[in-house]
């Protein structure tokens, strides 16, 4: 699959995800998505496992208020329906399965692209070059979080304020990590952007570096077709 | 033909070359004094960096490493020379007639260093350069500014006259072994034994595992087997925290933990609190410190001062006398001829009181004002 493809896909899961109203053409987009993931021949157990828990809190908290607090779905609330607790449920899990289908696509979409480097990706993106150095820069940002949490890290063990491994230390003063991540990160990009950017116009080399425009493959076309068998299904099911 | 632009601290060089290149931009390549304005930020590979930079029309390429070989490598686990040969082979491989180097070159080990001094000599390179450890450069256009320098001005000895003797652990390291996972062997059973009163040159061309060894003592990383002791005692600071070691980092931003002077010092003491045997001098014997380092208010936002300065403050931890080995990582990048002579100054009066120090640089002039040990590492 070319990254084309894989955004167009992955959108097209995302639209019928929104789209579905009921549990089984959401079970069908689940298979979809799953059958994405498995397409990309990379282990899926760690996409299982972010996308479980993603959804995982607002499935308590919603869980908490509809089943426990309110015990009606909100369509029995809007006819004045008496309702049930089981009518509430089944709402939740309508709503996390919408939320674990969408994280699990975006990771499915990604895992097909595994030893890929960000840079790498949007070159074969057909797309104008505003679109693929805003990209890059988007992307960038995360090399950046991880160097300032190194860094944040480094200063705060060797200050004996945390420690490298697990602590009470850690728990106690982790919104400091926090603090001087941010801090870290925000002084990164000024010291980049202020004078090495200027100087050298450096995003205008992007222009260069991701020139790249991939066509749509046939794998790309077989993917989509299934997205879009996805998304009519959503839309008949309604 | 290059220019040199000399002078003391403050004088207004980093300025001066900036100028330069901005009359030039965007024909102009860039390497700040440390990583952050040494690479573009924008790749996550060493072959990404090489990519946004490489050019069809560009010259010989300037590789005094194997850089096709790191293509994956991510540019933070490169050391700060190797990241600055990385800037200097991206700059080889693109089309930039024009070059800026604002002290970056103090991070390069000899033959680097001379290596690259002579490749930026070539007819077809103009480059602009402000280093610390040059007057002067054959074949150069030099140029001496003439600034005031009383803004920030240092005085270490005043800075350490009230530091009290102090009793320090001898350490022992036993069989460590340590590689960066998925990465290469950095030590294999490694045996070091530092004295107390003792002051210790960790030396090895770029990459050689001198900041590894830092850090592993300080505990930011945990080595795969082997052991630390202090006087004998058992001690692992990857599990229980350093109570050790004040390290002053290679670039200073590394070491803040918080925005101002006066967060960063109250975080570092509720630290130090856990450990009874450490003691940190009050505030106000800190305020004169950092005064005398350059800094008078203890309000004063960290990021908002000159580099240089900044890294003048990062020695505040290290010579306050908390901690009983000192570490310093690089500790006259930026800094002018007088203030390095004060520096290696001081670091012999730490070892008179007591003190253990440990230094890593490759500035030898530095080195060789110092009575040191040197502990050469790598091959």
């Amino acid at each position: 699959m070319t990254p084309n493809g894989a955004v167009f896909v992955c959108l097209g899961v995302i639209a019928g995800a929104l789209i579905a109203g009921n549990t089984t053409s959401l079970a069908a987009l689940l298979v979809i998505a799953l059958v994405l993931a498995f397409g990309s021949r990379q282990r899926v157990t760690t996409a299982l496992f972010w996308s479980a828990l993603i959804v995982l809190p607002l499935a308590g908290f919603m869980s908490l208020v509809w089943v426990g607090i309110v015990g009606r779905a909100p369509h029995e609330i809007a006819t004045g329906a008496e309702g049930s607790r089981a009518a509430a449920a089944s709402y939740v899990a309508l709503v996390c399965l919408r939320l674990f289908i969408i994280a699990l696509a975006i990771q499915a979409t990604f895992l097909h692209f595994a030893g890929w480097t960000p840079l790498r990706f949007v070159g074969g993106l057909r797309a104008p070059p505003t679109v693929k150095r805003l990209l890059t820069l988007t992307l960038s940002l995360i090399e950046t979080m991880t160097q300032a949490v190194d860094r944040a890290r480094t200063a705060l063990i060797t200050a004996g304020i945390i420690t490298r491994g697990r602590s009470l230390r850690n728990l106690r003063n982790g919104w400091l990590l926090v603090q001087t991540v941010w801090l870290t990160a925000i002084t990164i990009v000024i010291a980049r952007t202020r004078d090495k950017w200027t100087i050298e116009d450096t995003l205008a080399r992007l222009d260069t570096a991701v020139a790249g425009n991939l066509r749509f493959s046939t794998e790309d076309l077989a993917w989509i077709g299934v997205a879009a068998f996805g998304i009519a299904l959503a839309i008949g099911m309604r | 033909m290059g220019e040199l632009i000399a002078g003391a601290n403050f004088s207004g060089r980093s300025v001066a070359l900036r100028e330069r290149l901005k009359a030039v931009a965007p024909n102009a390549f860039y390497i700040g004094p440390h990583a952050e304005a040494a690479l573009s930020g924008l790749s996550s590979t060493v072959g990404d960096e090489i990519a946004i930079y490489q050019s069809p029309t560009a010259r010989a390429p300037f590789a005094q490493l194997d850089f096709e070989a790191w293509a994956s490598r991510k540019p933070p686990t490169l050391s700060g020379g190797e990241q600055v040969l990385l800037a200097l082979y991206c700059f080889s491989c693109s089309p930039y007639r024009a070059i800026g180097i604002d002290t970056a070159l103090e991070q390069l080990d000899p033959a680097n260093r001379e290596d690259t001094l002579s490749y930026l000599s070539r007819e077809d390179i103009d480059a602009v350069l402000v280093d610390n450890q040059l007057d002067t450069l054959d074949g150069w256009h030099c140029s001496t500014l003439q600034g005031d320098s009383v803004a920030f001005a240092c005085n270490l000895p005043a800075a350490i006259a009230a530091l009290p003797r102090r009793t320090v652990p001898r350490i022992e390291v036993r069989q460590l072994s340590f590689a960066y996972p998925g990465g290469r062997t950095i030590f294999r059973d490694f045996d070091l034994t530092l004295d107390p009163g003792r002051v210790y040159r960790f030396s090895g061309s770029n990459g050689a595992g001198k900041t590894t060894l830092f850090k592993l003592l300080a505990g930011v990383l945990a080595p795969q087997s082997g052991t630390l002791a202090l006087d004998g005692v058992p001690y692992a600071p990857w599990r229980t925290g350093n109570r050790i070691f004040a390290l002053a980092t290679q670039n200073p931003d590394h070491q803040w933990c918080g925005a101002t002077l006066a967060e960063d010092l109250s975080r570092r003491r509720a630290a130090v609190r856990r450990f009874g045997e450490l003691v940190m001098p009050d505030d106000g014997a800190l305020a004169h410190v950092a005064a005398k380092l350059g800094v008078p208010s203890f309000e004063q936002h960290l990021y908002e001062l000159p580099l240089v300065a900044r890294k003048r403050l990062s020695w505040l931890w290290p010579l306050c006398g908390t901690m009983p080995w000192v570490m310093l990582d690089e500790p006259t990048i930026g800094q002018d001829a007088a203030t390095r002579a004060a520096l290696a100054k001081a670091v012999g009066q730490l070892a008179t009181l007591g003190y253990g120090v440990v230094f890593i640089t490759h500035d030898n002039a530095f080195a060789a004002a110092i009575d040191h040990t040197p502990i050469r590492l790598g091959a």
